[in-house]
This record gives C-alpha cells, sequence and structure tokens, in this order.
C-alpha cells in the first residue's frame, strides 16, 4: 500500500479510467484533425508563397 | 523557530519563520522524492520557465537546527493571496500552471502528490508554484492521487464563475478544500452538462463519489492499471476543459469596461499629477490601493518603484486589471478581490490556517481614492471609524474627499435621508485628525473634491 496524506477518494480514483478513455479517444481525433490541417495548411502557405 | 501556522498537514515537511525570513524543513521521509527532484533536472526545468519559486539549500546547524534532511530558504512572496480573492483568469491561470507542472513531472518520473489552489501564489505578475514538496515518485500505474482536488480547487470555481456568477470562488471561504462537486452540480445550469469536460470531470466524477462514498475495497485490490497514456489522456482532457472556460462582464464591450465612469479628461489630467506628486513625498516600498479600479492609479505607484496591491470589489475590474499586468509584463502590481465591508477573514484550523488580509502585511502606504463616500454613505460606517481602520493599516494616506454636492454622492442620496451632518470637508478633516496629522490639502480645480495626504500620529 502507498501511503498517502490527501484522502484520493475513492469515486475519483475510479471514475478516471473512464475519463481517461474518453478523453484519450477525444485527443486521438484532435490529434489526427491537427495533422491533417497542418498538412492543408503547408501545402496551401507553399501556394501562398508562391503567388507572392 | 516559528511554525507557520498552515503549514501542517504534509509529514514530509513543513515552513517555518526564523530571525525574520521564512524558511522549509524537510523531513528525511522526503529523501528519495527530494533527491530525484534534483537530479533528474525537474526542478532546474521548473525553476527556468518560471513555474516553481526558488530556493537554496541552507546549513540547518547555521539556525541552530538538526534532524531535517535538508532545510531550504525559498525566495520570499512579496504578499501571500488566497483563491477567493483572485478574478477569474487569476484561477484560470494557477489551474492551467498546476496541470503544465503534473505533464512536466510526469516526463521527469514524477507527479504532484497534491493540487491545492493554495499551492500557487502570484510572484512578478503571474502564478508561481510554490510548494517544493508536493512532488512524489510517480506511482505508475496509479491513477492521479490529487485528481480530486484538482477538480474541486480549480475546475468547480472556475465552472461556478464561468456559468454562474465570477464572485463564486468566494465559495473557497466556506469550503477551505475546495467546493465540494455534488454542490457544484446543484449549482450549474443545465446547459454546463453539454461541455463534455465539465461533464466528465464534474458531473459524472460527482456521481462516481456518490456511488463509492461508502466503499471499504482498496483500491490496489481492485486490479485496476492506470498506464501512463490514461494519465496524459485525463491530464490534456482536463487542460482542454479549463483553457475553454471564459468569463466576461455581460454584455458590455469589454474594451471600453472602465468601471470608472465618467470623468472628465481635465480632471483625470489633474488627479494623476497629484498623485504622483504626493507619491515622491512618501516614498513608498509597499501600497495598498483600496478600490482600485482596472489598477490606474496602482500603477503610479508601480512606477515609481512600489510594489502595489491593487484591490477591488469588481471581478470584472480585477480581471480587467490582471490583463494588463500580464500583458505589460507588470511585475510590481497584485490585483486583488476585496471588499473592504467584508474583508478575507482569518479562516481554516485553529482560525490561522488562512490569515485575515490584514494580518498579512502592514503596508507603507494606503491609496483611498474616491472611496470614502462608498464607505461613509452608502455602508454608513462612521469617518472615524474608516480613520482608525485605515490608521491601523499602514503610515501614510493618499485619500480623496468626495462631498455631498459631487454628482456620485448626489446619487447615492437620491432616494435614502440624509443621516450624515458630518459628511463635509471640515467634519471629514476633524474625524482624521484624531488618527493622523494632515500634512497636505490639495483642492481639486476641476470639481469639489479634495485630495490629502495624511501621516500617522
Amino acid at each position: 500500500m502507498i501511503l498517502l496524506y490527501l484522502d484520493p477518494v475513492t469515486g475519483s480514483l475510479l471514475i478516471q479510467g473512464i475519463i481517461a478513455a474518453v478523453s484519450g479517444i477525444l485527443l486521438f481525433f484532435k490529434q489526427i484533425k491537427q495533422i491533417v490541417k497542418n498538412f492543408y495548411n503547408r501545402f496551401f502557405a507553399k501556394k501562398q508563397e508562391g503567388d507572392e | 523557530m516559528k511554525r507557520i501556522d498552515s503549514s501542517f498537514r504534509d509529514p514530509d515537511g513543513f515552513m517555518f519563520e526564523s530571525r525574520g525570513e521564512m524558511f522549509r524543513a524537510v523531513n528525511p521521509s522526503y529523501k528519495p522524492a527530494y533527491d530525484h527532484l534534483l537530479t533528474s533536472g525537474l526542478y532546474q526545468k521548473l525553476v527556468d520557465r518560471e513555474m516553481i519559486i526558488p530556493f537554496e539549500e541552507i546549513n540547518q546547524t547555521d539556525l541552530g537546527l538538526s534532524g531535517f534532511y535538508k532545510v531550504l530558504k525559498p525566495e520570499r512572496i512579496r504578499f501571500i493571496s488566497y483563491p477567493y480573492e483572485w478574478a477569474f483568469n487569476m484561477l484560470k491561470g494557477a489551474a492551467l500552471l498546476t496541470l503544465e507542472i503534473q505533464l512536466l513531472a510526469l516526463e521527469h518520473g514524477m507527479s504532484l502528490k497534491d493540487a491545492s489552489a493554495f499551492n500557487v501564489q502570484f510572484q512578478n505578475g503571474k502564478p508561481v508554484f510554490i510548494d517544493t514538496l508536493s512532488f512524489e515518485l510517480y506511482p505508475t500505474d496509479r491513477p492521479w492521487i490529487a485528481y480530486r482536488q484538482f477538480c474541486q480547487h480549480f475546475l468547480a470555481p472556475l465552472a461556478l464563475m464561468a456559468y454562474v456568477d465570477p464572485g463564486l470562488n468566494r465559495m473557497f471561504i466556506i469550503h477551505i478544500d475546495g467546493i465540494p462537486l455534488d454542490l457544484t452540480t446543484k449549482m450549474l445550469p443545465l446547459r454546463s452538462r453539454l461541455r463534455l469536460g465539465l461533464y466528465l470531470h464534474i458531473f459524472l466524477h460527482a456521481k462516481s463519489q456518490q456511488k463509492h462514498k461508502d466503499s471499504t475495497i482498496r483500491f490496489e485490490s481492485m486490479n485496476k492499471r492506470f498506464p501512463m497514456g490514461s494519465m496524459i489522456a485525463l491530464l490534456s482532457g482536463l487542460k482542454t476543459t479549463v483553457a475553454n472556460l471564459h468569463w466576461n462582464p455581460g454584455g458590455t464591450e469589454w474594451a471600453d469596461y472602465t468601471g470608472e465612469g465618467v470623468h472628465t479628461q481635465e480632471y483625470i489630467e489633474f488627479k494623476t499629477k497629484i498623485i504622483l506628486q504626493l507619491l515622491d513625498e512618501v516614498k513608498p516600498q509597499t501600497v495598498w490601493d483600496l478600490g482600485a479600479n482596472t489598477g490606474n492609479f496602482s500603477r503610479l505607484a508601480a512606477q515609481k518603484g512600489s510594489h502595489v496591491i491593487s484591490f477591488d470589489i469588481d471581478p470584472a475590474c480585477v480581471k480587467k486589471n490582471y490583463i494588463q499586468v500580464r500583458k505589460d509584463r507588470e511585475t510590481n502590481i497584485l490585483p486583488l478581490l476585496q471588499d473592504l465591508l467584508n474583508t478575507s477573514p482569518s479562516l481554516g484550523w485553529d482560525g490561522t490556517e488562512r490569515l485575515s488580509i490584514f494580518k498579512r502585511d502592514k503596508p507603507d502606504l494606503i491609496m483611498a481614492l474616491a472611496i470614502i463616500h462608498h464607505l461613509a454613505i452608502s455602508a454608513n460606517i462612521p469617518l472615524e471609524s474608516i480613520a482608525s481602520q485605515f490608521a491601523g493599516l499602514g503610515n501614510h494616506l493618499i485619500i480623496e474627499f468626495v462631498p455631498k454636492e459631487d454628482e456620485k454622492v448626489k446619487h447615492l442620496l437620491l432616494n435614502r435621508e440624509d443621516i450624515f451632518p458630518d459628511y463635509h470637508q471640515s467634519g471629514f478633516e476633524l474625524a482624521f485628525s484624531k488618527y493622523y496629522t494632515i500634512e497636505k490639502i490639495i483642492s481639486s480645480n476641476c470639481n469639489l473634491r479634495v485630495f490629502y495626504l495624511m501621516t500617522k500620529k
């Protein structure tokens, strides 16, 4: 057993698994969105540079 | 050695005062974590990024002590403030700082064992973490011990401020360990549930606490894993949730918000000139600007090198003041929420864990500009009582007297009986002369207001 000086509250410990799973899925999609966005931005930015 | 009253929960060490300076004693029990904090480079990284208050190790025998693993001398915090005195954006800044520190700690094999808002202070115009002993060796596969505390200390008050009322961080005064989540769910409007982050970290979290409140099973025996990836996901989710909370004063054009009301440019220029002149007479190290609004006159003192606490009752003014502090990287103004009619009391265990505003410092100078009528007329406080309180606070006073003929006072008396026969310039001077020597009297040349410089008798 790890000795804690703060009561973490059982309910607060248990729920973290579920919340982390949901947050993880969101994070995954957000990262994909960001990658796609970055890709397009780079493509777009280059085009703009070419225009100038 | 005098142990600091707020420092008693953590078995790994405590703060104490010796020879007028503050120190932190580290008990032998904290040795493994302390050594790792330093050798892993985490401490240095936090100091380099100005996220944690730096300290130096002191030879404990110099202080006549022995038996501690280390004695540290942290950089002194210029003024201790509490989360119930911060504006929305200050509490939000403190929350994001705590999460950033936790993420950085994880990279170095450590984790925060608590996430108290009282572990953050404002120094040099930004939030900084002050508790060196909050770092523990990262217990692999274990959920975040401080998750409940983070939600109670940061997320719940921020959500309440954003969705219900910007002054609700004052609920910390009743709930010193943060606002309980079940209470928060009762106060938040239905639409806040539609925000996934709030739904998860507050509503679902509260439900889980309720469901397991009588649980007798030890977490270790449940055979649940919580890998690093989950921890990162949890923290990223919290970060997004906090970052997406906003509060702006209802309907107002934010950039135009001054809270000042309308004054002529001529009067503001005159007032500025007078304040600068009076500040030069006192040359204060520390100033408390009472009723500072967005801090325009606090800045005059700050620009002359004083450290200024800029108090106001209006969360919008304090928020705007702090925005300017951040924008201009001002290091010597601290905007704080304070209701002068009901100031922060002493709180917590033994009534000494959190100190009343008056017990924390005594400034060299009090500035009380255009506030006397609010105290004397709106709140019926006798002039002599105001003088006595100000005199108990600091040696010097710059005060602006606003007479009954002034539009602002006329407005206050519009629908009430004038029960203030002594509220006039000579009555004011008589009341204040009991506690102060009046050094200077300067009448405004564009209205009926009068400025005074006084020194305590």
